[in-house]
């Protein structure tokens, strides 16, 4: 907890404070620049960040003979919602989204019951050879086979090209064990033991005392994890390289950035008949713009939600037990 | 309640448990014996369980067209991957498909046998009336497994009475048939001999367990995936040492040593490869360390913006990249830089400067651009430590600060940046030690035929040799190399944080 130890208070309590302090006197010249210089670079910086988006989705919703001329630059014109319409003819895509949210949905479900759980056995002293499989645990954090054997393992168990691949190996994460196992320490032992001594089992003073009061970093580590599921591309592309059935929606948009000469191809194929009027409707990089955005909305969705997580959410990267 | 003496303690909050033995009566002799006999009951179920996921003690590779790679798990999980070289004959009917379902019908036994003797050794774990049953169950396991390994027999005997036996290669009983055998009928005669060890039960005892072996059950599934997934790989090491090919079988007569290891350094093509790899490894890592900085400098001149609302706003916004994948960062890259992406449709359209540069198409500054997508990406979000950082320092430095004359730049020199460097310090450390690591989605969505010379990393090259090439043996050389040297790396890093700060980062 080293990093964090000074970064406890809040934000809104550094306001306030800031808030009751006393009004500067008088701004020199020289706080003018330097307000300024600093006001116009964080400005731009914003801009840089946010406007990549933005023009993504301009181009999305104009009508595509305009962006094929290259026309639309900062605002969207002859708006249309055609592309997102069409978007339902891409049969692969559908399938690679609904992979998507099912290893979302699946993954990070075990993913924080494992957490929560391997989280709290490991704080209980008295388990067999608790130590011994703590830094089995600590120690897979630093070390790692490499690609290859980790491959041809995940093949050696008939896990490669199966869905579960997504989710067995992902269910044990270190980081978000020692994460919760942190935050049960916090909690006061006084309550497990009252529990105890009602005569509750581990079972019991689990999910009824620190399932419950452990919710916030839960809340943390299932956040997390989820935009790492949505986000995952990696092992689509190294384990399930043979079943395209199974590829991840990340895999998907950069089989679809990779191949764009053949885009018209994959409509046509996926499309049987109407080739020409898609083809017409759709060119290239419209249909390379809306899946992108269909792959960035769900983060742009839960995105609010995590801001309230990211103070909690450093420390997936600064804590170490 | 001497347990609870000390509840405040930050590491046990709570420790009981070991107050839940309920009967201390003395052991007898045999219990004792058992105990001891226990230890290898388990250890054959242990050593059971892990044989049914390697090909090595595969007892249903009962004629040569069943491949070598499968293990008795794929067998029993797969009928289809048991068939692939029979296809044809089964078809055709030379071959019964009877015996083939009937070898995965026994395989699939086998592995709910092993299931069976894992639930006996849980319980072995229990008081006398649990380590009762569980040795009754453990018997039961080793007669099934003995009844699955019967049918592997039949199994066998169906494909020698086929029209054409001879498409199945050559028919045999393995030697992991006896081995499973010899495995199933020790597992039965421990179990028989241990029951009868065991004190006879009095009507009133109940089954339990100590919290130890309780939670120790609990956390069991948690080992064995850390095991299998994390540890089981380092079994895939071997292959380092052989002159082996994708999807070929691994044989002792291709075993060559240090050949490998050897070939990395003299085999000059290789050599020159690695040589550039490394260059561009070290050279983006050591571009990342020295703008880490950058971070701290961003969270320090945000600080200095009073309007909360623009400071609110900026933060949003720089934090957003962090959550796309690289790939959406590989679009965003397409859009603004290809041929007609933003910016030459914008110098085209609106400068009437006619250009069409595919900017993600150029060798040139490769090291640059990658730090500056890595920058774009990681700034906004690797500044909310800092962030934080400074919310916690103490006000009243500034004001006295302030006081004695200090200027807003002498403010962040000599309290802000002081008051930042030991987080800093660690950040800085584990970069040093992840040197070797810089991952391999950026390069790899980045990389295509003109700059893979100036972007290739270790890690993409291990990739692009290993499952691009099927160069297994090299590339899991230099995964191992690499493996190692991090290990190093991140001890190094450790002890040199122990010694300066007198706090390890591990």
């Amino acid at each position: 907890m080293n990093i964090l130890s000074k970064g406890n208070r809040t934000m809104m309590d550094a306001e306030k404070r800031n808030a009751n302090k006393p009004m500067k006197i008088k701004l020199t010249a020289g706080d003018i620049v330097f307000n300024i210089l600093n006001y116009a670079f964080f400005t731009l910086f914003t801009l840089l960040c946010f406007f990549p988006f933005y023009y993504i989705f301009i181009n999305t919703i104009s009508s595509n003979d305009l962006v094929r001329r290259g026309l639309i630059t900062f605002w969207p014109q002859q708006l249309t919602i055609s592309n997102y319409v069409a978007m339902s003819d891409v049969n692969d895509l559908w399938g690679s989204l609904a992979i998507t949210i099912l290893r979302t949905i699946i993954g990070t479900a075990l993913m924080v019951f494992g957490s929560a759980l391997a989280g709290y056995l490991m704080t209980k002293q008295e388990m067999w050879h608790r130590k011994l499989w703590y830094r089995m645990l600590v120690i897979t954090m630093y070390f790692n086979a490499g690609l290859i054997p980790t491959y041809l393992n995940l093949n050696m168990l008939g896990l490669t090209n199966t869905f579960l691949v997504y989710i067995i190996p992902a269910i044990v994460s270190p980081y978000n064990i020692i994460l919760v196992k942190t935050y049960i320490e916090s909690i006061p032992g006084e309550i497990e033991e009252s529990a105890f001594i009602d005569g509750a089992g581990y079972w019991t003073i689990f999910y009824k005392i620190i399932w419950p009061l452990s919710k916030p970093i839960l809340a943390t580590i299932a956040i997390f994890g989820a935009v790492g599921h949505w986000n995952s591309f990696q092992d689509s592309l190294i384990y399930n390289a043979n079943a395209p059935e199974l590829y991840t929606l990340q895999h998907r948009l950069y089989v679809y950035l990779n191949s764009s000469s053949n885009l018209g191809a994959i409509m046509s194929s996926s499309t049987g008949g109407e080739i020409g009027s898609l083809a017409e409707s759709l060119n290239t990089k419209v249909l390379q713009y809306t899946i992108s955005m269909v792959t960035i909305i769900p983060i742009m969705l839960v995105y609010p939600f995590m801001q309230r997580y990211f103070e909690s959410g450093i420390m997936l990267g600064a804590v170490k037990g | 309640m001497a347990i609870f003496a000390n509840p405040s303690s930050k590491n046990s909050p709570v420790n009981f448990g070991n107050n839940k033995v309920v009967t201390e009566t003395p052991k007898t002799m045999g219990e004792k014996i058992s105990d001891i006999v226990f230890w290898f009951l388990r250890g054959l179920t242990v050593i059971n369980v892990i044989m049914l996921f390697f090909p090595t003690f595969n007892p249903a590779k009962i004629c040569e067209e069943i491949s070598r790679n499968l293990s008795l798990f794929t067998c029993g999980v797969s009928y289809d991957s048991v068939t692939t070289n029979v296809g044809r004959a089964l078809t055709r009917g030379w071959l019964p498909e009877e015996a083939f379902k009937l070898l995965s019908l026994s395989s699939i036994i086998i592995i709910l046998a092993c299931v069976v003797l894992a639930v006996g050794g849980c319980m072995s774990l229990g008081n006398v009336k649990l380590k009762k049953i569980g040795v009754i169950v453990s018997a039961c396991g080793g007669i099934i497994e003995i009844s699955g390994l019967f049918g592997l027999n039949n199994a066998k005997t169906l494909l020698e009475n086929a029209e054409k036996p001879e498409k199945a290669g050559e028919i045999f009983l393995p030697d992991m048939f006896y081995a499973y055998l010899v495995i199933a009928i020790f597992v039965i005669l421990l179990s028989v001999a241990i029951f009868f060890m065991l004190p006879k039960l009095t009507k009133v005892m109940k089954c339990e367990m100590e919290g130890k072996y309780k939670l120790f059950l609990m956390m069991l599934p948690f080992v064995a995936l850390t095991f299998v997934f994390s540890y089981l790989p380092l079994y895939g090491w071997r292959y380092a040492f052989f002159d082996y090919k994708s999807g070929e079988t691994l044989t002792m007569d291709k075993f060559v040593g240090f050949k490998w290891f050897t070939q990395l350094f003299q085999n000059a093509a290789t050599k020159k490869d690695v040589l550039r790899v490394i260059k561009n490894t070290l050279a983006m890592s050591a571009l990342g360390i020295g703008t880490s900085w950058l971070p701290m400098v961003f969270a320090i001149f945000l600080a200095e913006i009073k309007n909360t609302a623009f400071r609110r706003i900026v933060q949003t916004f720089t934090t957003i990249p962090n959550f796309i994948s690289w790939v959406l960062v590989y679009a965003i890259a397409l859009a603004i830089f290809s041929t007609d992406g933003f910016v030459n449709t914008f110098l085209t359209n609106n400068l009437g400067i006619p250009t069409d540069t595919n900017y993600l198409l150029s060798s040139d500054h490769m090291w640059i651009k990658m730090l500056a997508w890595g920058t774009w990406k990681g700034l906004g979000w690797s500044a909310i430590v800092y962030i934080a950082s400074i919310t916690g320092i103490d006000q009243q430095l500034y004001e006295a600060a302030t006081v004695d004359g200090a200027g807003r730049f002498h403010k962040m020199w000599y309290i802000t940046i002081p008051e930042l460097i030991p987080t800093y310090m660690v950040l800085l450390l584990m970069s040093v030690a992840n040197i070797l690591s810089n991952g391999m989605d950026q390069y790899l969505v980045f990389s295509n035929a003109v700059n893979k010379n100036s972007i290739e990393v270790l890690d993409l090259y291990v990739y692009n040799l290993g499952i691009g090439n099927g160069l297994i043996p090299m590339s899991t050389v230099i995964g191992m190399v690499k493996s190692v040297i991090s290990v190093i790396l991140l001890f190094s890093a450790n002890g040199i944080s122990k010694l300066v700060r007198g706090q390890s980062i591990v």
